[in-house]
């Protein structure tokens, strides 16, 4: 492998342990991929809504109108990870991102043009009119998103691979884990985004909607939650039989540290088909749909450390030699923790403050 | 293998140069311009925009105005589109174009000052969220609870400002941190308050100027006269404080750069053009403003206009400066604009620059001309382009050999200058006393340097005729 591809560490010290940043890299991670799935999953449901028969309107307007803050938070909670790859692994992931660097600058136009797409949809839906056109369009540039995230992420963990992609860009595809990867991440998503569905058109149900939208509604998400989960399964056994020799090997010596992830994953995975398989009226159901979205999130979080796990093993020989120098900053790191317990503390008051607080008859409201 | 080490740095180990280059025609710098200029007016009229939203409505739920309350709420949805939308992509866009044009100096910000970045995340998610929450809860909840949430908001998107305007700022005037590379020493640099004044004047300003725009959609000009009032006002004060802090900021740039903005070098007139337009912009919007407050009703759609595209003159221009008065520097008297450290230039005198640019040097046969045309990318490709932006083909065209090895011997010869500390002036190398005050100096071998001369002569259009021809 040219090693000599691999730019020199940075000379600066990292500001604070490496097992801080690599908790708070996966910590982020994991809040940033729940939005993710929503938007990606969502969109692709509110395209694929005219299946939900009676329920597609519901269907469609539920994830528009989700997406219109699910985007921003998805985007929010994206710059944490950013920020703490770039700590740790910058000199992997500068270069990858300089390799095919017009998709990853592109990456910044399609979800502009999809958050404004949303947008349109969101007062068309709310105007009566279609939307179904728009959300095509959101959904193939969140698609291509997707696509151009697991590029960078295959590209920066394979510096093997950096040659070839820099004499021709379009071999940053030619991976072999590519398709089973890009899979892998857009049925989680539709399973999630499934399962967000039913267990809205459960509780509309419960508070009085209309029970005929709500059940179509509720049927078409356990659906799709259902064939992604059950696709999902095969694909996993796909991306993993798929992953480098050296690779796999490693991660499977690796003992409970990475088969414990992986098998509760698979676990979850596997209780998610039955409990899905078992829902013939999800109204009714309630529980179970409940238990659906639990496993989903379940096993989105040990997926996530599995993932980072992977991670460490594909970048174990260019980093064999790496001699990282530590100084942490106590202060400015105080700084940090005590800003973001007040901010996360601020931003749950008041939104619990928001929720809670409702003008009595014949009260102004703001 | 970690290390813990008491030392806060260790400069030398690693180059800037050794990453791969993104070939762009239109130049690397531009394109970070284009992206950064449009993110800031975004963010800063995000933080005015909030702030201004939120007395709106204090004043309307006091007064129990509807026309003010209906001000607000028409602004809110474009605070939404603007924060949380595009301020949102476009900070992400920062990230990512620096990223890709300047990725040596993107670790070396980041390996100091992720915390501080962080901390700046918290802010956001608080800004984002009381920001969907605001617009989303018009006609839900009581009165007082609304003014909570958008005063939150216009607490966090301050803050968020506060804490960015430390990093910002660090990159011209790095102050006490060349010395100690402490982070507080960094984020408390020279022009760190005057940019908050400045920066801070500029936030009331572009919330002025848009919420009037705003304003006069009101029908009722009874209704309409108080609000235009009230925002010119937020105008001049944002003027005014912009201005001050303006004058400070430039009070403590180092000499250097202070001598180039005021003309001290007859041939770099842009930076000083820059500075009048500047100034002449904010007195013009002044004049605007000022008849705004002093007769509400004739200001009308065109002064309107006006002054929001005065404010963006003024907005852009200062930034243009800023960006202009960084050079040779990406870190002042840190780093070179080409992610070479100061440090690293005995270094690199001594091994070539090409020991340790591995793609630059990438491909490249074992000719003179390949090894220039590797010298070139790992040196010069940061700024000058072979056809676009600053092409380098066109500033060769017409320079002769010997003129061409006078010029590569100078910037060499400033090297060293740089190296030995010739022209430091007050802790800050005097960048006005060199020949090339903007370009980071040349380093490498001897050897690379005829290299670069032989590499930037194919490039003539002469030569490329005889090639024609003798082909």
């Amino acid at each position: 492998m040219p090693n000599s591809l691999i730019p020199a560490l940075d000379p600066a010290p990292l500001p604070g342990p490496p097992w801080l940043f690599q908790v708070l890299w996966v910590l982020t991670f994991f809040i940033h991929i729940v939005f993710v799935n929503t938007v990606l999953g969502g969109t692709l449901l509110a395209a694929l809504a005219g299946l939900a028969g009676e329920g597609r309107r519901e269907t469609r307007t539920l994830f528009v109108e989700v997406n219109s803050w699910a985007i921003s938070l998805a985007i929010t909670f994206g710059i944490a990870p950013l920020l703490f790859i770039q700590v740790v692994l910058g000199r992997f992931f500068y270069t990858a991102t300089i390799l095919v660097a017009w998709a990853w600058l592109g990456m910044l136009v399609l979800l502009t043009v999809a958050y404004y797409l949303n947008y349109v949809a969101k007062f068309r839906l709310r105007a009566g009119k279609g939307a179904g056109a728009v959300v095509a369009v959101e959904a193939a540039c969140f698609l291509a998103i997707a696509a151009i995230q697991v590029t960078v992420n295959l590209l920066h963990l394979q510096p093997g691979r950096w040659a070839v992609v820099a004499d021709h860009v379009w071999a940053a595809l030619s991976d072999r884990t590519f398709a089973p990867r890009y899979l892998h991440f857009v049925f989680a998503a539709v399973a999630m985004a499934g399962a967000l569905a039913a267990w809205v058109a459960v509780r509309r149900a419960a508070h009085g909607g209309d029970a005929g939208a709500c059940r179509a509604m509720a049927r078409f998400g356990i659906r799709a939650a259902l064939v992604a989960t059950l696709l999902q399964l095969a694909d996993g056994f796909w991306l993993l039989l798929a992953l480098p020799e050296e690779v796999l090997r490693s991660f499977m010596r690796a003992g409970a540290a990475t088969m414990a992830p992986l098998g509760v994953g698979v676990m979850a995975g596997v209780l998610l088909l039955v409990v899905l398989a078992g829902i013939s009226d999800p109204l009714a159901q309630s529980t179970r749909v409940r238990r659906v979205a639990e496993l989903v999130v379940v096993a989105m979080a040990v997926m996530v450390v599995t993932r980072h796990q992977l991670r460490d093993f594909y970048l174990a020989a260019a980093r064999a030699g790496e001699q990282v120098t530590v100084a942490p900053q106590l202060g400015p790191l105080a700084l940090f923790l005590g800003v973001f317990v007040l901010c996360i503390g601020l931003t749950i008051w008041v939104l619990v403050r928001a929720a809670k607080d409702r003008p009595a008859p014949g009260e102004r409201a703001a | 293998m970690v290390r813990f080490s008491q030392r806060l740095i260790t400069v030398g180990k690693g180059d800037g140069v050794d990453y791969p280059i993104w070939n762009l025609a239109m130049g690397g710098g531009v394109l970070i311009g284009i992206v950064a200029i449009t993110h800031v007016i975004v963010s800063h009229f995000a933080v005015g925009g909030g702030f201004a939203i939120a007395v709106i409505e204090t004043l309307a739920v006091r007064r129990g105005n509807p026309a003010w309350r209906a001000l607000a709420k028409r602004s809110s949805l474009m605070l939404i589109l603007v924060s949380t939308v595009f301020g949102a992509i476009s900070g992400v866009g920062i990230w990512v174009t620096i990223g890709l044009v300047q990725p040596a100096a993107t670790s070396a910000l980041i390996h100091n000052y992720v915390w501080g970045w962080a901390a700046e995340w918290g802010f956001f998610i608080l800004e984002v969220v009381t920001a969907l929450l605001y617009y989303a809860t018009w006609d839900k909840v009581r009165p007082r609870t609304h003014l909570v949430i958008i005063w939150l908001y216009a607490f966090a998107a301050y803050m968020s400002l506060v804490i960015i305007q430390g990093i910002l700022s660090f990159m011209l005037t790095p102050g006490r941190w060349l010395e100690t590379h402490s982070f507080w020493d960094g984020i408390f640099n020279p022009s760190y308050l005057p940019g908050i004044v400045l920066r801070t004047g500029i936030c009331l300003f572009l919330a002025g100027a848009y919420l009037t725009l705003a304003a006069l959609r009101e029908h009722d000009r009874l209704a309409r006269a108080p609000m235009v009032r009230l925002l010119a006002w937020f105008q001049v004060a944002g003027i005014l404080l912009a201005y001050g802090g303006y004058r400070w900021w430039e009070h403590v740039l180092p000499e250097s750069v202070r001598a180039i903005f005021l003309g001290g070098k007859a041939l770099l007139p842009a930076l000083a053009a820059t500075r009048h337009l500047a100034l002449w912009a904010l007195a013009a919007y002044l004049l605007v403003a000022l008849f705004a407050a002093l007769a509400p009703r004739s200001h009308m759609w065109p002064t309107a206009v006006a002054a929001m595209l005065a404010a963006c003159v003024f907005f852009g221009a200062y930034e243009r400066l800023r960006e202009g008065a960084r050079k040779p520097f990406v870190i002042r008297d840190f780093m070179f604009s080409n992610g070479i450290l100061v440090s690293d230039i005995g270094k690199l005198d001594e091994h070539g620059v090409l020991a340790t640019a591995v793609w630059a040097a990438r491909g490249s046969a074992a000719s003179q001309e390949a090894m220039g045309r590797a010298v070139f990318r790992a040196e010069c490709a940061a700024c000058h382009t072979i056809d676009g932006y600053l092409s380098i083909r066109k500033l060769v065209a017409p320079v002769d050999p010997d003129m061409l090895n006078g010029i590569l011997g100078t910037l060499r010869e400033e090297g060293k200058e740089y190296a030995r500390g010739t022209y430091t002036h007050q802790g800050h190398v005097a960048t006005d006393k060199l020949d090339y005050p903007l370009m980071p100096p040349l380093v490498g071998t001897a050897a690379e340097q005829e290299a670069l001369a032989v590499y930037l002569l194919t490039l003539q259009p002469s030569h490329i005729a005889e090639a024609s021809h003798a082909q």
